[in-house]
């Protein structure tokens, strides 16, 4: 007769096996939520990506095929009349960017300049002002240009320039005050002790300094600016012929895209197509390049 | 032992120097801010000057009374403003999680090859202008919508009551997507910023207790952004709220408080941009008072987008170097 | 010149409008006026100004073909620049034509027509923001008071003659639908909701019409086609259309609005079982379907530029105060019709700007210039009576000085 002994019962073993099997079947219950949790992040990413593919996708479909020499020659026709454009609108873009730029630029990197020397109360109001400002929805922002230019000195491509540029303004302000934040004090202080004067240590160290930045604020804003509309509709008018005169009211490749976007004529929306593959096109091409440019002079710094 | 320029004068009174360049360097500086501000300033008289008119005749009812009916002196803006609300919520609801599971995938999932070019594309849609998402969604998504995604969520979803009515396509919810499709790449690009700058010490102590990757995102990097991507939610919500073109062409702009997603709606900028130029006297006013009101909601939203993402910035960044 | 009224300036009651005026009997008495017209010209184009007198509405007295010759001859020799208008968009089609020839036969002169709907045009025009605007219901009294004393008064001259077509979207149905004022009101006060509902079906037994909601489509802006489609329902239903005849309509909750008839016109398009007024040319040059609708004579009329013209022949006699011509009878009138009106200021400001203003209206309303665009673009011409008694108004517009602008 044989006896088979058991070991005695060992607390100490049969808790390390209550301990594993527990840590085994928490592992497998939380690598399941994991992966399911995981998974949903995925199908997330993939709900993001499609629509946002989908836009460019239609933009190229169905804006490239607008794209013709006389599209980019010609102003906009009547319905009927064929070969039309949108030249008109290209040229009202460029000439109110323009003129957007080349007053913002200056104000606001003066203005960012201020506010990174100073930390007084005055600059920190100016601060608050600035951010407040690019939170004021655009068509506000259309109105304030119709009641300040246009009820005094009808439509025109400078109340739609005035328009776009009190948008860009706080964007070069706050974009220019964190470029020149990020220049480091002792190149200032160096230059200090050579004895220059502030304006030059501005002009010669942190200016070149920080063009990194400033050009990718700038370019950013730009792109911004581009891409408003309801400021133009308040403040341009829109005009069926070519207008080079920012006096006179003006068309704009926004403008165009709004108003022939809900046409019955085929060739009307076309034409918005490839107004809206251009717009994407050229704001694209300023992100993008405000993104290269800064890397490339980042690398060269260094 | 020459110095640069003329001599500078030695220190004078406290200690400052007051070489006139340098003085007028900064007084050229101080004018400059003071034309901001002065602008701003102008900005702020003008609208309210022009929005007074309202409030002197017509009180505050106006502001919470859901009758539009301008030619029989009925201002009611209420519709106008529950559209805002409703279409920023179906974009803000949709954005947030979609929003963060896009930031964690392309934080920690995506394979690293593909991860900067995945990201860049998405961050870059943010700077595509809102009237091209207003024509694709006007020309593609809307028969979509009409044909194929309004039928479907009618009879799956019909039970809650927020389905009623015939499918459109254009109307509330087709706003309210198109706007998700809008701010989801700033949600998503804000997000994985501050994601991606949990120390890392943490993240690995964690996996070193053996916790699983979604136990490690859930109990350390979500809560570590936390303040970060609120500043995220918020900037999403304020940019959806002030959206005028697009929403103005997929809406239907219809001025009754809708009763169903799929109904026909407005919201306030599509109301000023359909109606702004017709008006005159108390309908301008009152049109450029509704603009006031949106401009206090989204100017709050705004400032506190902006403080939260500035203030968790510093926050991560002093966490990195150790301080 | 007084005498009998000629063969084209009466029209027969009931029948098409005699609008050519080479027709029949008219001709000896074109000769006649031609050969005294030939030599009366040499002596009148020395002088700067011509005289008129007349102040009936019906009998032109300033048409000769020669004069009218003159007159468009010198419309194309307006001084150069730029002229901003704007307005309603019914007329749209028909002024970018015009204008568009306008400035290929004058290319110093330029119009910038931007339609942004009647209401908006009319508010441009009180602010001054507009050489002159185009709106399909002239301004009433409550407008006209907003435009500044100083200004002075203001002219409402008919510049096109168009309709309105009830354009509709209905998968499957390929037969064209009659409509009538009782059932279009229901449908557009939300009172029938059903494509199937008996009003319908009644009025188009042999079609199959869907079980499925209407969708009104409609204008989200102050629109002068809303005005004249409102003022057809009221006509056709006077007890029981209840929302008015306004530019601004409070439609149901359940319609779809969009700014200008090119939208309305595109979202009919892009929605199946939707239907919406929009004017007839932009129904015709999409393919879109439209309606037979009743008149007030009982007949069911499909829309186009003879049945619109038989509709306005009902009344000639139009002016700013009196100027609804929906559902006049007839056996061809299509009952949703309309004048559209260009409002400018009698006095003008500046003698160039007025000048361009006069001369461009002047060639645009008249024969022999803008008016031969229109039967293309489904509008009709101005009856003669209209286009001489235009010529009349416009030749009281003054400059500063009270210089006449409008000059042969």
């Amino acid at each position: 007769m044989t006896v088979v002994l058991e070991p005695p019962a060992d607390p100490t073993l049969e808790r390390r096996a209550a301990i594993q099997a527990a840590a085994a079947s928490s592992l497998r219950r939380r690598k399941v939520s994991s992966s399911v949790a995981l998974g949903v992040c995925w199908l997330f990413l993939a709900i993001a990506v499609v629509p946002l593919v989908a836009v460019v996708y239609y933009v190229l479909a169905k804006g490239l095929p607008a794209w013709s020499t006389d599209f980019f020659t010609q102003p906009t026709k009547p319905e009927g009349v064929a070969a039309g454009g949108v030249w008109n609108a290209i040229v009202g873009t460029m000439v109110i960017t323009a003129i957007a730029v080349a007053v913002t630029v200056p104000v606001g990197l003066l203005c960012g300049l201020y506010l990174a020397e100073s930390d007084s109360g005055v600059a920190a109001t100016l601060r608050f002002t600035a951010d407040v400002m690019t939170g004021i929805p655009s068509i506000t922002v259309g109105i304030f240009g119709y009641i300040a230019i246009v009820r005094n000195f009808g439509y025109s491509g400078y109340a739609g320039a005035f328009a776009i540029g009190f948008i860009m303004l706080p964007v070069i302000t706050r974009a220019g005050e964190t470029a020149f934040r990020g220049v480091p004090h002792s190149l200032n202080e160096a230059a200090m002790a050579l004895g220059a004067r502030k304006a030059t240590v501005a002009r010669r160290i942190v200016l070149p300094t920080a063009l990194p930045g400033v050009i990718t604020g700038v370019l950013l804003a730009v792109a911004r600016g581009l891409g408003e509309t309801a400021p133009l509709l308040l403040t341009i008018f829109g005009n069926q012929f070519l207008q080079w005169s920012p006096s006179k009211p003006m068309e704009a490749l926004p403008i165009l895209i709004y108003n022939d976007s809900s046409q019955p004529y085929a060739d009307q929306v076309q034409l918005a197509w490839g107004a809206a593959l251009l717009l994407m096109v050229v704001v694209l091409v300023l992100s993008i390049g405000s993104r290269l440019l800064a890397a490339h002079l980042q690398k060269e710094r260094r | 032992m020459t110095s640069v320029g003329t001599a500078l004068p030695g220190p004078r009174g406290r200690g400052r120097r007051f070489s006139l360049p340098d003085n007028g360097y900064r007084a050229g500086l101080y004018a400059v801010a003071l034309l901001v501000a002065a602008l701003a300033v102008w900005f702020l008289v003008a609208i309210v000057i022009q929005a007074v008119p309202a409030f002197s005749t017509l009180g505050f009812s106006w502001i919470v009374s859901k009758t539009w009916n301008p030619a029989h002196g009925q201002f009611g803006i209420l519709p106008f403003i529950l559209g805002t609300l409703e279409t920023t919520a179906i974009a803000v609801v949709l954005a947030v999680p979609i929003g963060l599971g896009t930031a964690v995938a392309l934080a920690f999932l995506v394979p690293a090859r593909i991860r900067p070019a995945l990201s860049t594309t998405v961050e870059l849609l943010a700077a595509v202008p809102s009237v091209v998402y207003g024509l694709w969604g006007l020309i593609v998504l809307a028969p979509v919508f009409h044909n194929t995604v309004e039928p479907f969520l009618t009879t799956a979803f019909g039970w809650t009551g927020l389905f009623g009515g015939p499918s459109r396509g254009v109307g509330l919810l087709l706003a309210g997507v198109i706007l998700f499709v809008m701010i989801v790449p700033t949600m998503v690009a804000v997000s994985r910023d501050v994601i991606a700058v949990v120390p890392t010490e943490q993240v690995e102590g964690a996996v070193a207790l053996g916790a699983t990757r979604w136990q490690v995102l859930r109990k350390v990097v979500l809560p570590g952004a936390r303040t970060g991507i609120l500043g995220a939610f918020t900037l999403a919500t304020g940019r959806a709220l002030g959206e005028t073109v697009a929403v103005a062409m997929v809406i239907g702009n219809s001025p009754y408080i809708a009763h169903s997603l799929k109904a026909p709606a407005a919201t306030v900028p599509s109301l000023i941009v359909n109606n702004f130029g017709e008006s005159t006297g108390t309908e301008l006013s009152v049109l450029i008072g509704a603009g006031l009101v949106l401009l206090v909601i989204g100017v709050l939203v705004n400032s506190a987008a902006r403080w939260l993402v500035w203030s968790t910035g510093t926050r991560s960044a002093g966490l990195e170097l150790g301080r | 010149m007084g005498g009998p009224s000629g063969a084209y300036e009466t029209i027969p009651k009931g029948g098409a409008p005699v609008n050519n005026p080479k027709s029949g009997g008219a001709r000896r008495r074109i000769l006649a006026l031609l050969a005294i017209g030939t030599a009366g010209a040499a002596l009148l184009s020395a002088c700067s100004s011509s005289s008129n007198t007349s102040t009936s509405t019906t009998a032109g007295s300033g048409g000769t073909t020669a004069d009218n010759a003159a007159y468009l001859a010198a419309d194309l020799k307006a001084p150069g620049g730029s002229l901003n208008a704007s307005g309603s968009t019914f007329v749209q089609p028909f002024f970018n034509a015009a204008f568009y020839k306008y400035t290929s036969l004058n290319q110093a002169l330029q119009v910038n027509y931007q339609g942004v709907g009647s209401g908006a045009g009319i508010t441009a025009f009180e602010g001054g923001t507009v050489a002159f605007a185009a709106s399909d219901v002239p301004m009433n009294a409550t407008e006209l008071a907003k435009v500044p004393a100083s200004s002075g008064a203001v002219l409402q001259i008919p510049d096109t003659l168009g309709g309105v077509s009830m354009a509709y979207n209905l998968p499957g149905v390929s037969q064209r639908l009659r409509l009538d004022g009782p059932t279009l009101a229901g449908i557009f006060d939300g009172s029938i909701t059903m494509w199937n509902a008996p009003q319908i079906t009644a009025l188009n037994p042999r079609v199959t019409l869907p079980a499925h909601a209407i969708t009104p489509e409609v204008r989200a802006d102050s629109s002068g086609t809303t005005y004249i489609f409102s003022d057809y329902l009221k006509t056709a239903n006077p007890t029981t259309w209840t929302l008015g005849a306004s530019k601004t309509i409070a439609w149901p909750p359940t319609a779809v609005q969009t700014p200008k008839n090119s939208g309305v016109a595109a979202s009919i398009q892009s929605s199946p079982y939707s239907i919406g007024y929009v004017e007839l040319s932009y129904a015709i040059q999409n393919k879109m379907s439209y309606a037979a609708v009743k008149n007030a004579s009982g007949a069911y009329v499909v829309p186009t530029s003879t049945t619109v013209a038989a509709d306005a022949s009902q009344k000639p006699a139009v002016s700013a105060t009196d100027f609804s011509i929906v559902d006049q009878g007839g056996a061809t009138s299509y009952p949703i019709a309309g004048y559209s009106w260009a409002i400018l200021l009698q006095k003008q400001a500046n003698n160039t700007t007025g000048a361009q203003v006069v001369k461009v209206l002047d060639w645009t309303t008249h024969d022999g210039g803008g008016q031969e665009l229109a039967p293309s673009l489904h509008y009709v011409p101005l009856p003669t009576a209209v286009q001489s008694r235009n010529r009349t108004q416009l030749l009281t517009v003054t400059g500063p000085g009270g210089k006449v602008l409008l000059t042969k």
